[in-house]
């Protein structure tokens, strides 16, 4: 297969970028997206045409969120449910001009190329994405008796890889499904109670902060979740959110 | 950097809130608007109008409800502006992304709704606050009982010249009335610009009111007038089809267990509503 590929390059953060143009041919079908930014590369590389373009990526198993391009007008590209890791040539047509942008956000600003810098995740987390432990002994497995539908649906807030799709396909670039399912994997369970109602508090003031937008209710983040975390989610959130400024008691 | 110092979920709620007040308003407005449909010469409808113009749980409503409004267009422009500031580098391609009906133009649409409430509200609320001329409507009683008295103190020999000129004048007025003047059931003078209130009422006669039946009759008349109503209502559709079933969202009701209801409701509101809405100029138009 050939294609056209328009990559966004950028040298570093304050660099002003630019779309570069790259034909590449004789692409498997098979070829997964990255594989085939690799044969890229190497071209680049061998045939001394520029720097490779740098790209995020690590397990290649769709499970560890490194990796988030937006092809094409969608974050993970044209497939539902799957990172871009996941993503295959054969979802293309031959000679199809493929665009690749980085995620665009305030709080997501370019490191380099493809590369964007998702630490403001790891402060939201810092905020209250935590739960408080007793020391001692192993406590008994299933000594706290859990619903299966809760445990179910914090299992599935919890699928959340954090690679910032949501972000990027919101049109306010909105890290609410994030911080939704980070709440909500909480909010489920028992473990969570504790710091229940500081940790809603805490991690929508960081988000803020940060520089996110808000929530319009456009679901273009459920839309494109690879791990398909559900807009309900956000609903719970707005409901701890609710919960905690009207029961809190502090000052 | 944001403009307003508020939890960006609180923004929201309030943003959910107002929005949901106005909502409540649309079905008595539709219901009132129905009222012109009956063939009545305006009865009802006129009763409706002189009530929601007179009651003072009503007046306080229209303050609170105007307010409502004001904070409402408000809030969203200062959403969408922050909003905006979040991502100050756009895509080269525009996002494909699959979502909610009408959710990203809600402050498009929006503003179509603001534009035509400002056409609304020069043409009627304006009228009936007198800043612009309108057309009034006076009942007959009111008019008989203010010429007698004036009639009463002519014979006590308390009016000049010149007021007996004024009366003489009404009187004729009044008694020339041309028949599309008067309502069908005799009750009211209808139709009427300023200068026939004064002629028939005397000048300092105040106890008029907007003929808002007349005036909306004649609005309708135009095909310009019914074309930008009925676009401002299948805008205002898709505008409250996203605000209803997302008021629900950002309360946290969004529960499996009442997504048929909500989504019973989004539907009600907007193909019920503005079609209510619309089907009045539409039937006024064609059968003038």
């Amino acid at each position: 297969m050939d294609f056209t590929l328009k990559i966004w390059r950028q040298e570093n953060a304050q660099a002003k970028g630019h779309f570069e143009t790259y034909k590449l041919t004789g692409i498997s079908p098979d070829c997964s997206f990255l594989e085939m930014l690799d044969i890229l590369n190497e071209t680049l590389i061998n045939d001394n045409i520029a720097h490779p373009v740098v790209f995020d990526n690590d397990c290649r198993e769709g499970i560890c969120g490194m990796c988030g391009l937006y092809i094409n007008g969608r974050p993970h590209g044209p497939d539902d449910g799957v990172t871009t890791c996941q993503l295959h040539m054969r979802r293309f047509k031959d000679g199809d001009t493929i665009t690749i942008e980085p995620w665009r956000a305030k709080a997501f600003p370019i490191i380099k190329d493809l590369v964007v810098d998702r630490s403001a995740f790891d402060k939201i987390i810092q905020e209250g994405g935590y739960i408080s432990a007793t020391t001692g002994g192993v406590p008994d497995a299933n000594a706290i008796p859990i619903p299966k539908q809760d445990a179910d649906e914090a299992m599935d807030a919890a699928s959340c890889i954090g690679c910032g799709a949501c972000v990027a396909a919101c049109k306010n670039a909105s890290a609410m499904l994030f911080v939704s399912a980070k709440v909500s994997q909480f909010a489920l369970l028992p473990q969570g109670k504790p710091e229940a109602k500081r940790r809603v508090v805490k991690m929508i003031k960081k988000m803020d902060e940060l520089g996110f937008g808000g929530c319009t209710n456009t679901y273009a983040c459920e839309a494109e979740c690879p791990k398909s975390i559900k807009k309900t989610n956000i609903a719970r959130m707005n409901r701890e959110f609710i919960c905690s400024k009207c029961t809190s008691n502090e000052q | 950097m944001k403009l307003i110092k508020l939890a960006s979920i609180s923004k929201k709620l309030c943003m959910g809130a107002l929005g949901a007040f106005l909502l409540v308003f649309l079905p008595f407005h539709m219901g009132m608007n129905l009222c012109i449909l009956r063939d009545d010469g305006g009865e009802w409808y006129r009763n409706v109008c002189h009530f929601m113009g007179t009651n003072y749980i009503v007046k306080v409503f229209e303050v609170i409800l105007l307010a409502c409004v004001v904070f409402h267009i408000v809030m969203g422009i200062i959403l969408a502006i922050e909003n905006k500031m979040s991502r100050p580098v756009g895509y080269a391609v525009a996002n494909k992304s699959k979502t909610h009906s009408g959710s990203k133009y809600m402050i498009w649409t929006g503003g179509i709704i603001l534009v035509f409430l400002i056409i609304h509200f020069v043409d009627f609320y304006f009228a009936k606050m007198g800043l612009v001329e309108g057309k009034y409507v006076v009942k007959v009683e009111k008019v008989e009982r203010a010429f007698q008295e004036k009639a009463m103190k002519m014979q006590q020999g308390q009016l000049k010249e010149a007021d007996l000129k004024e009366l003489q004048a009404q009187y004729m007025a009044i008694q020339s009335m041309s028949r599309e003047k008067v309502s069908k059931n005799e009750k009211y003078f209808i139709n009427l610009n300023k200068e026939e209130v004064q002629v028939v009422c005397g000048k300092d006669f105040e106890d008029y009111e907007p003929d808002f039946y007349n005036m909306a009759k004649e609005k309708f008349h135009s095909p310009l007038y019914v074309l930008i109503y009925l676009l401002t209502f299948i805008i205002l559709a898709v505008h409250l089809f996203h605000g209803v079933s997302s008021v629900f969202q950002t309360y946290g009701l969004n529960v499996q267990m009442y997504q048929k209801a909500i989504n019973g409701l989004a539907w009600f509101y907007a193909v019920v509503i503005p079609m209510g809405f619309a089907i009045v100029p539409l039937i006024v138009y064609f059968t003038k």
